[in-house]
This record gives C-alpha cells, sequence and structure tokens, in this order.
C-alpha cells in the first residue's frame, strides 16, 4: 500500500465552554493556575483513521458533532491537543472561505492576497489571475473593494481562488450550499475536473447527493468520536438509521 | 535523547518558517503599499511624528530648561534616538496585536503563526531605514560630521530587529488571551520612553543606576545609533547586555508563543 497522505492518530482536540478571555485583573487575582480543565469539552476524541492518495471521503454527523473541527486540523489552522495529524502534502481549504479576504482592499487585490497566502508563487498568480476572474464572473468588479460585493460574490470569488490552488488535497465544508444553480454547477464541474487529476478529496455536507455523488469512503463522527468508517453508503445508512430518518 | 527531543521541533520552526519566506514578503510588501497608499504624503506622514515630536524636546530643552545632556547639536542627536524609538514603539504595538487585527486570516489560512508577528518587525524596520534620510538631512544643515562608527548602525539594526522579534513572539499570543495586556503595553511603553537614552545619552546615566538600566536592552542599541555622530557616546558594557538581552528574549518569547499556539488558534 502506498504511503497515506493524511494520518490522524488518537487525535483529540478540546475546547473551554467557559469564559472565553482572561483579563490580566484575573490573571492576578486568581492567579493563571487551577482554571484550566475545569470546563473544557472534547470536541474531538481519539480520532484515528488514514487517508491514501486519492481517496474520496465524507464526513457525517449532526451539526456540533466535530466534523469542521477535524477538517481544520486537517488544514492545519487548529493543532491537536492529544494525538497526531500528519498531512503529506499541500491542501487547498474550502472552510470559512471568505476569512482569508481583507474587506477594505480591492478584489484584485484581494485575489492576490489571498491566493499568496495560500502559497501560490508569483508567477503562478500572474499567470492564473484571469482565469479566476472569469471562473468567479466578477470582472466588472475588479476594483471594487471587497466588502463591496455580495455575499454570493464573496463567495465566488473565494471558491475561485482556493479551487485554482494546484494542491494534492481538498477540504469542502459546506460551500456547496451557498451560491445559485449556475455556479453551484460550475463548482461541481471544477472539483470534478480536480478528483479526476487524482486529489484526495474531504467533504463535510449535509447533502446526501453531493456526499454521494463525490465520495467513496464515509467518516461517521457522533459526540467527537469515530463511529463508523466505511463505504459512503453504509455510513449514510448507520447515520439515517441512528438520526431516525426514514428515507 | 534530551536534547533531540528539544532540537527537532526547533528545527521545524526554523525551517517552516524559512519555506513561508514568499508570504512573509507577500505581507511586509502589503503593510508597506498601506502605509505609503503610492503617494509621497505617505512617506511625509511617517516621519511627521518623530520630527513634531524632535521639535518639541528641541524647544523645552533648549530653551525653558538648561540642559546638562546630550550633546550639540541637539536636534541632531534628539532625531538619532526618536527614530529608533518610533521603529521600537510601532512595531511592539503592531506585533502585539498582531493576531488580534489579523484573526480571520489567521484561522482560515495554514501560514506559520509567526509570520504574522514577524512580519511586522520587518515592515516597521524598513520604513524606519526609510526614515533616515531625515536624520541626514538635519545632520547636513547643522553641519555634523559622520564618524566612521555609523558603520555600527548594521548591528544596532540587527539587535533591535532581534529584540522586537522576541517581544513581538512572546506579547502577540498572550494579547489574545488576555482582554486589557494591550491596554497595560501602552503605559509600560510610555514610562520605557523616559528610561531609554533617547532625550538624553547612555553616558548619561549616573554610575549607581547602571545597574538598572543595563536591564533595559534599549540603552545600548540607541548608543550605537549615536555613535555614527556622536563617537563618545558609545557603551559597550550596555551593548554587551543589550545582546544578551535580545537573544534571551527571542528563546523566551518563541518558547512562549509555541506553548501557546494552539490555545490561541481556538480563541481567535
Amino acid at each position: 500500500m502506498t504511503e497515506p497522505i493524511i494520518s490522524v492518530t488518537d487525535a483529540g482536540i478540546s475546547f473551554s465552554t467557559g469564559r472565553r478571555q482572561r483579563s490580566a485583573r484575573d490573571l492576578l487575582i486568581r492567579g493563571s493556575r487551577g482554571r484550566r480543565d475545569i470546563d473544557t469539552f472534547w470536541a474531538l476524541r481519539d480520532v484515528s483513521f488514514d487517508v491514501a492518495p486519492g481517496e474520496t471521503i465524507g464526513l457525517v454527523g449532526a451539526n456540533g458533532q466535530g466534523k469542521s473541527t477535524l477538517l481544520k486540523l486537517i488544514a492545519g489552522v487548529l493543532l491537536p491537543d492529544a494525538g497526531r495529524v500528519q498531512v503529506r502534502g499541500g491542501v487547498a481549504p474550502l472552510i470559512e472561505i471568505t476569512g482569508g479576504f481583507v474587506g477594505d482592499l480591492s478584489v484584485r487585490e484581494n485575489i492576490r492576497l489571498a491566493a499568496g497566502l495560500h502559497g501560490m508563487d508569483k508567477a503562478t498568480i500572474d499567470a492564473s489571475f484571469d482565469e479566476i476572474v472569469d471562473f468567479a464572473e466578477i470582472s466588472e468588479f475588479v476594483h471594487t473593494p471587497y466588502k463591496h460585493l455580495s455575499s454570493g460574490m464573496k463567495v465566488r470569488v473565494a471558491f475561485a481562488v482556493v479551487s485554482r490552488l494546484d494542491e494534492p488535497i481538498l477540504l469542502v465544508d459546506e460551500v456547496l450550499a451557498v451560491g445559485d444553480a449556475a455556479f453551484r454547477k460550475k463548482c461541481y464541474g471544477r472539483i470534478e475536473e480536480m478528483l479526476a487529476r487524482g486529489t484526495t478529496l474531504f467533504v463535510v455536507s449535509h447533502n446526501e447527493a453531493d456526499l454521494r455523488r463525490f465520495c467513496d469512503r464515509g467518516l461517521y463522527l457522533s459526540k467527537g468520536e469515530l463511529l463508523l468508517d466505511g463505504p459512503m453508503r453504509d455510513v449514510l445508512d448507520r447515520y439515517r438509521a441512528d438520526s431516525g430518518i426514514t428515507a | 535523547m534530551a536534547a533531540t527531543a528539544v532540537l527537532a521541533p526547533v528545527r521545524a520552526r526554523v525551517t517552516g518558517l524559512w519555506q513561508a519566506r514568499s508570504v512573509f514578503r507577500l505581507l511586509v510588501v502589503r503593510d508597506l503599499r498601506v502605509r505609503y497608499a503610492g503617494s509621497a504624503l505617505g512617506w511625509f506622514w511617517s516621519v511627521l511624528d518623530p520630527l513634531l515630536m524632535a521639535a518639541v524636546y528641541w524647544f523645552v530643552f533648549t530653551t525653558i530648561f538648561t540642559r546638562s545632556v546630550g550633546e550639540e547639536p541637539y536636534i541632531v542627536f534628539l532625531i538619532a534616538g526618536l527614530l529608533p524609538w518610533m521603529w521600537f514603539n510601532g512595531a511592539v504595538t503592531d506585533t502585539a496585536r498582531a493576531l488580534r487585527v489579523d484573526e480571520k486570516l489567521v484561522r482560515s489560512t495554514n501560514v506559520r503563526r509567526e509570520v504574522w508577528v514577524l512580519r511586522l518587525v520587518a515592515s516597521k524596520g524598513i520604513e524606519f531605514l526609510l526614515s533616515l534620510p531625515v536624520l541626514a538631512v538635519f545632520a547636513l544643515i547643522y553641519g555634523t560630521s559622520l564618524h566612521w562608527q555609523v558603520l555600527l548602525m548594521p548591528l544596532a539594526v540587527a539587535l533591535q530587529a532581534l529584540l522586537l522579534a522576541g517581544l513581538g513572539l512572546l506579547l502577540a499570543p498572550m494579547v489574545v488571551l488576555v482582554r486589557d495586556l494591550e491596554r497595560v503595553m501602552r503605559i509600560v511603553l510610555r514610562l520605557w520612553f523616559y528610561v531609554t537614552p533617547v532625550i538624553y545619552g547612555a553616558v548619561d546615566i549616573p554610575d549607581q543606576y547602571a545597574g538598572v538600566f543595563a536591564l533595559n536592552p534599549l540603552v545600548g542599541i540607541f548608543s550605537l545609533y549615536r555613535g555614527a555622530f556622536f563617537p563618545g557616546q558609545v557603551e559597550w558594557g550596555y551593548v554587551l547586555s543589550s545582546a544578551v538581552a535580545a537573544v534571551l528574549l527571542l528563546v523566551v518569547g518563541w518558547t512562549v508563543f509555541a506553548r501557546l499556539e494552539r490555545t490561541v488558534l481556538k480563541e481567535i
């Protein structure tokens, strides 16, 4: 078997449920000791799986069961508190995609900045700039500040940039739900192109049709634990049975 | 065994940072572009602040008080201290809130987190270098001649950059976790100004306080800057303590940063 492109080993991450931030006064009065581990819950715990290059994986589970957290661990924007998450290859993350864009900068500057932050070099950015603008259908608004775009346009620009990254791993978190039907069709086309090139895919979605269409393998998360790892069809059946949906 | 356990993550961080250099450059260019907005006026604004402060101190200490410290021409002496102070002040303020200001970008891109902090040390440093012609102009006007010790300036710049990197890495994650630290920092910086040889020189520090001032790493660094025009100002004892403090702070700062990184990512 080839070396896995993603190895997740006993990974866990905990969040505190108490107050988000401490003030210097709190630190001085109560001391920094003793407040840790009091109000924490494990968003993911003891999750282990390997992914071979080219696999397509769908994450299934109700809201708040750790699906997006798992994607963020793989994207490297969160770090595990326990276990390891090893990713051998670049990641194109379609998660919170509009987050990487700055409202005050123009669409043009944003495209360059976001592509650069995701690791695209200058020559590639120059070469693919027009294509990104075309794909997002945004050519009249290239000099408009990003904040003045409609929310649909924002997602289009973001999707166009991230999906243009030539990375071996693609993470998709619910972004397929936004945008109008025509654009969604284009997105599907783009994802299929990438799959044809052998891209490893991770999808979080509540849309069964999407999951069946793109994913061979399913991971079922519940309360931060990996309940089932198997063929997509079996995982969806189990999920539906558990949540009491009869199809 | 123990040595490799400590060194492996350090090496991983250093190589990771090196691999992020193109992103680093991208962000520095963005910072400078925002700062100068493609106009000469942008540059003017960045030197206006130190010039106004220089004018005020110059008036106060040449006209109102009789001054026993510093050197002549006092305005050149002041500007040689105020320009690096502006770099220090601006970089500490900005790096401290680096992770918070750019939280959306930090949260959504897998860029080495150190880059968000360190790139501000660089962009503020470039602003400082671009403001140096102002010092040259005043030196020309007042006919102050350049001493060979101007060659020490790169050493001063390097030490200050090292010091700022350490301080920034130390403060940035703490500001995310402790809300009012930013306000505390503002007060500390204002006090720090007066215990730093800006309106006076390192040589003017009374001997009985030398031990206390040696704790301030800026004393030695600022004495190096001054040496370019005022040869008697360089105090090698302070320079040595500055260098030790800068290296120490970088180690402490980076350790704290690495420790707090995962918590910070959850909080932003």
